[in-house]
């Protein structure tokens, strides 16, 4: 094909490009709202006393919470066409590290700091190896992913912390801004973590679309050399969406160990899976340049509603796999063409 | 890839594999032509090929990734028991996974040791590599996770998980009075113990409380892991109104679930029981309340699976035993651990 | 050459949904002929000959091969029937080597094997029919030049039985040195009788190697049968269907202050030290063979790569070297040579493709997305782009409408140097047209344009003036206005070869 001339066939793409633009994002976002609305209202058929209550719905945002934090920061890395395969260890390292801080004795908001940091600290680390010392992030968060598992493993000579002091109320009552609270409390009859994960998500959404980091992320994703000729600071982008992956590990590490009410070194284990799984399926290519903070949104809610309702119809391991296998398989092929690579 | 290159490449992995041959101990060959690469490997790995004589003795320990408190007490009871003695000579090897597992033995199985004390991720994968080491000479000491064959392992001490489901079944139909609904919150999926647990629960449910008074109303899997427990209990309580009993694979994952049940506001609602006898249950056995019981073969198995070695590694045996043998297979009982014994047993809380 | 057509095309149409591209085209090429298709993008060019290939089937018409009629829309019995297609994206596997990549498909076999030594002999075989016997058949097609590549593809063509090579604008990935040994295959070809379709958009090529020409325009034949001499502007009037003015617009003269400013800049082996001046309002040419260094020149400047040596100045400050991002602050705009893979994101929006470099300006906090885009908005329509709906994805548009794109980034950015790295590439004349005329008025309002080009008439147009870069050096300077095309050849080409490469031009 001549590279200066498009021909008329081409003219003919251009209609129905546009089109399929239009019709196109029509298809790939709601498509994963259809998905989530067909989930919903097959539980609301197979469950009709239990799915589609108040109280379900709340307990499906708040597990989807952790691993929705988790999501909105591997949003960027795979934008920038990177990954972070190590986001589970760290979380379970940071939470230990937390929790070795205020063992026996300590504040929440120590407990928070500390996991938050070191967190942030582990995803420097990646930030570093990746951007500056040019390691291959699947490489380098791999590497990550086991280094971090055993901090997590070490700090505590492979037990738990438990955090259940840091309460200052009763179980279904935790007192304002205790640890606890951040993972039971409400406001306004909604869970503290789904507040974190909306804000977060809304947060996410903002910093992609409607500003210049934003924008320079998914140029380095899309074609790093052309960012660079067009002045993208590219290794300074790349650098901070492994920073910032980091410090929502933290964030992530706090609700869990907060609902938990203890900081455990096997916890977080595979949560990367999650993670990526629920960015891919929600229209963000693995290949980089193409992100959507909605598309996430909705796709770690798909898997929070397919957990949810293959636990609570008690379906067996087995046929949970498959049937989670074909609904993510089907949720990708409704997605446009270009979406799916 | 060119043919010379080809060539090249196959003449250097026939070189390894010949290498890795002469090396490796090939008693199965007989003993006749055998005899160079004998006298070869004993001077490479420098230990005696047996020891009938009571002089010092290997053992080499293989375990599965200690992601659980309890495997940590099996790894911290096997090197104190090896410290006890000072003909030991002990080394403990900890695997990343079922394959990083074998490949570690098919290491170990070329150092000839005296022997092998191996607690398989998997039993049925790692069935292979432990006749591998059968057939070299090493007696195989098999501790907890069943080996698939009766030729992989000298000797088998094994909790019994199915006693454990059966334990659990008689102590929750008791309390329940044969009438109420059961939560089962399982191990990993898939693998023996986890298995055996579920069975001998519903097979032993089925016998003392034959009219079916007792539901079993939710079974999924935890993984064994605590935030794995959480997320599956609270769905689980979303879907069931009542509970009144929850019968859980392991005491570390048990504290995910019951924070589920405490966040949920619902502990007078149900009891609990759990498996291993982790230092946190003994705690919360003894303060009463949520969690009723727990049962548990002690990771203390370990010690005596490293004595066993030792013994058949010198050629000994029990001296009990008329004559004294190492006796092929050991099981190790379930014990129930409630409020009123749980005093006996915190010695063995693992921690 | 007379006696029945290799080729003959008679009233051919086809459609697609939508869109009718060929209305009706009579075309006839004989053997031994180079036939020159010309036409504006949408014209109708890459349809017609994808019909003779077999790779898209006609509505309606007829197509005669060496007279018998051609099983229309499969590609087999075309390539059967002696229809090889050269295409501009030469579609070679760089792992492969020169005698796989030949013999592709239709290997010689021995039994069950590949015979190697009948694929080597038979390659060499080939290439020395195109005089191209250095090429080594186990050489890597990775490891070739875009030129070698081509050959291989062209010897690939001849490994079947050609009547009729359609070649789809070879010469854009060649310099001319290149272009002149193109011309001596495609005379070997036709004197052994192959007939030879030639697409085009460079008119100086027309009359160098054409003996005859068709225009296309909007999907009809516009005049077929030219004469190859037939003057510029009436081919160009033909394409465009109205009189045009001059391709070439009036010659900035630039007689600003220095802007930019390079001293003895130096990044081995590509770049040996070259210095040299920009004033406002000045359009620089940059001529030279490929592989003479312009390309990494531009790109010191620019500040993509490090120099080994040497300063740039702009307005008297020195730009710290290998920092594209202060360049671009300082008033420096690159539309780079590749724009589809190094120019452009080709999965944005225009808007996101033009406001990249100033993203800066549109934030307040957050980016005001309806400033971005009506800015945007504004400077492709004064570029006249087609289409100017800034959300349309980039990859929709043609390769001139690409290139404005790029240009639009920088107007945008209010840059006071332009450096572009051959510009038109792939562009239809009309469009080049456009462009010539932006870049000339880029520089009567004050900016300094430098230009690397390989069409050496392109350069003679609108040029203030010409440099010659040979082998990392500049090694001549002339007035565009008194630029003759020998004089830069004979410049730009490295003295031992210049008997075998530069023919006597018109």
């Amino acid at each position: 094909m001549t590279a200066g001339e498009s021909g008329a066939p081409a003219a003919a793409i251009k209609g129905a490009g546009a089109q399929r633009r239009l019709g196109g994002f029509a298809l790939q976002e709601y498509a994963l709202v259809i998905v989530v609305v067909l989930l919903f209202v097959a539980g609301a058929i197979l469950k009709p006393d239990s799915f589609p209550t108040w109280d379900n719905v709340r307990n499906m945002l708040t597990q989807a919470s952790v691993v929705g934090v988790l999501a909105m920061g591997m949003t960027f890395v795979i934008a920038t066409s990177g990954i972070d395969l190590s986001v589970g260890s760290v979380l379970a390292a940071a939470g230990m590290f937390g929790g070795i801080l205020v063992d026996p004795e300590g504040s929440t908001l120590v407990f928070i700091v500390g996991t938050l940091a070191f967190a942030t600290l582990l995803g420097t680390v990646n930030a570093i190896s990746i951007s500056y010392g040019r390691v291959v992030p699947f490489i380098a968060t791999l590497a990550m992913f086991s280094i971090a598992r055993g901090i997590a493993l070490l700090l505590n000579d492979k037990l738990p912390v438990s955090l259940l002091d840091l309460n200052g109320g009763s179980f279904g009552d935790p007192a304002a801004f205790s640890l606890l609270w951040f993972g039971t409390g409400r406001i306004l009859g909604i869970p503290i973590s789904v507040y974190v994960f909306l804000g977060i998500t809304l947060g996410a959404w903002v910093l992609l679309n409607r500003t210049r980091y934003g924008r320079f992320v998914v140029a380095v994703g899309g074609n790093r050399e052309a960012a660079r000729i067009a002045g993208v600071p590219v290794r300074r982008t790349i650098f901070t969406v492994y920073v910032l992956m980091g410090v929502l590990v933290g964030v992530a590490a706090v609700l869990l160990c907060a609902r938990l009410g203890s900081a455990s070194p096997v916890s977080g284990n595979l949560y990367e899976l999650d993670a990526i799984g629920a960015v891919v399926i929600g229209g963000t290519s693995l290949a980089g340049g193409r992100a959507s903070i909605v598309g996430t949104f909705l796709g770690v809610l798909t898997f929070a509603l397919i957990f949810s309702l293959m636990t609570q119809l008690d379906l067996s391991t087995e046929v949970q796999q498959v049937v989670k296998g074909a609904i993510v398989l089907g949720a990708v092929l409704l997605q446009r063409p270009e979406a799916r690579l | 890839m060119s043919l010379r290159r080809l060539m090249i490449a196959m003449a250097a992995a026939a070189l390894l594999a010949f290498g890795a041959a002469a090396c490796a101990d090939d008693d199965d060959d007989g003993g006749g032509g055998s005899n160079a690469a004998d006298t070869a490997s004993q001077e490479e790995s420098g230990t005696p090929a047996s020891s009938g004589d009571g002089g010092p003795v290997t053992i080499v320990a293989s375990v599965p990734p200690t992601d659980h408190g309890w495997l940590g007490a099996i790894s911290k009871n096997a090197e104190e028991a090896a410290d006890q003695f000072d003909d030991v000579d002990f080394r403990l090897l900890e695997a990343a996974d079922s394959d990083s597992q074998a490949q570690q033995i098919e290491q170990v199985i070329s150092d000839k040791p005296d022997a092998l004390v191996v607690l398989p991720q998997d039993g049925e994968a790692l069935t292979p590599v432990a006749q591998k080491a059968e057939n070299a000479g090493i007696p195989v000491i098999n501790v907890d996770r069943l080996f698939s064959a009766p030729d992989a392992a000298t000797a088998t001490i094994l909790g019994d998980n199915y006693q454990i489901g059966v334990s659990a079944a008689d102590y929750i139909g008791e309390e329940l009075n044969c009438k109420g609904k059961v939560v089962e919150i399982q191990g990993l999926a898939g693998i023996s113990v986890t298995e055996e647990r579920t069975k001998g629960f519903t097979d032993e449910l089925k016998k003392v409380c034959p009219d079916g008074g007792v539901e079993i109303v939710a079974k999924q899997p935890g993984d064994f892991n605590p935030d794995t427990g959480l997320k599956v209990m609270e769905n689980i309580l979303q879907a069931q109104d009542q509970i009144d009993a929850v019968y859980t694979h392991d005491d570390d994952m048990a504290q995910g679930v019951v924070q589920a049940i405490r966040n949920a506001g619902r502990e007078d609602e149900m009891f609990l029981t759990g498996v291993g006898g982790s230092q946190d249950a003994m705690e919360q056995i003894e303060e009463g309340g949520l969690y009723r019981a727990t049962f548990l073969y002690n990771p203390s198995m370990a010690a005596s699976a490293v004595n066993m070695a030792r013994l058949i590694a010198l050629g000994e045996g029990f001296s009990e035993l008329v004559p004294p043998e190492v006796p092929r297979q050991v099981i190790v009982p379930a014990a129930t651990v409630t409020q009123e014994n749980v005093e006996e047993y915190k010695e063995y809380a693992f921690n | 050459m007379e006696g029945t057509p290799t080729l003959d095309v008679r009233g051919l149409v086809k459609e697609f949904p939508g869109v009718k591209a060929l209305k009706g085209v009579d075309f006839d090429v004989r053997a031994g002929e180079v036939h020159c298709l010309l036409g504006p993008n949408g014209a109708g060019k890459s349809t017609l000959i994808k019909c003779v290939s077999g790779v898209v089937e006609p509505t309606g018409g007829e197509i005669f091969l060496g007279g018998e009629p051609l099983p229309v829309g499969d590609p087999a019995a075309s390539l059967a029937r002696g229809v090889a297609t050269i295409y501009q994206e030469l579609d070679l596997v760089d792992e492969l080597t020169v005698a796989q990549s030949v013999f592709l498909a239709h290997e010689p076999r021995r039994g069950p094997f590949l015979d190697l030594d009948k694929m080597s002999r038979e390659t060499t075989a080939l290439l020395t029919r195109l005089g191209h016997e250095g090429i080594a058949p186990r050489a890597k097609i990775g490891s070739l030049r875009p030129a070698a590549q081509q050959i291989v593809s062209i010897a690939r063509a001849l490994s079947h039985d050609v009547r009729l090579l359609i070649m789809d604008e070879p010469s854009a990935i060649l310099d001319d040195g290149e272009i002149e040994t193109l011309f001596e295959v495609v005379r070997r070809l036709t004197a052994d009788g192959v007939a030879v379709v030639y697409i085009t958009h460079r008119l100086d090529e027309i009359r160098r190697i054409g003996n005859r020409v068709t225009v296309l325009s909007d999907g009809r034949t516009a005049a077929t049968g030219l004469p190859a001499g037939t003057p510029t502007d009436k081919l160009v009037e033909l394409m465009v269907g109205r009189a045009v003015e001059r391709l070439y617009p009036e010659r900035p003269t630039g007689h600003g202050d220095v802007v930019l400013e390079v001293r003895g800049l130096r990044r081995l082996p590509e770049v040996r030290s070259v210095s040299l001046e920009l004033r406002a309002g000045e359009v620089v040419g940059l001529g030279g063979l490929v592989g003479a260094g312009r390309t990494e020149l531009l790109r010191l400047i620019y500040g993509l790569d490090q120099p080994d040596e040497g300063e740039v100045y702009v307005d008297g400050t020195r730009l710290p070297p290998d920092r594209a991002d202060r360049a671009i602050e300082a008033g420096l705009g690159f539309a780079p040579e590749d724009r589809k893979s190094q120019g452009l994101l080709l999965d944005w929006s225009l808007t996101k493709n033009v406001s990249l470099a100033d993203l800066g300006r549109f934030q307040r906090g957050l980016l005001n997305v309806r400033a971005e885009r009506s800015a945007a908005e504004e400077h492709l329509r004064a570029l006249q782009t087609v289409p100017d709906d800034p959300d349309r994805i980039v990859r929709e548009l043609s390769g001139g409408n690409q290139q404005k794109v790029v240009l639009a980034r920088w107007l945008l950015r209010r840059c006071r140097v332009l450096l572009l790295d051959e510009p038109t590439r792939g562009v239809d004349v009309a469009t080049k047209a456009e462009l010539y005329r932006v870049i000339t008025d880029l520089a009567a309002e004050g900016l300094a344009v430098l230009v690397v080009s390989s069409e050496l008439e392109e350069l003679m147009g609108i040029c203030t003036r010409i440099l010659v870069m040979r082998e990392g050096e500049l090694v001549f300077e002339i007035e565009g206005s008194r630029a003759t095309e020998q004089e830069l050849l004979r410049y730009a080409v490295v003295p031992t070869d210049t008997e075998d490469f530069v023919e006597e031009v018109r």
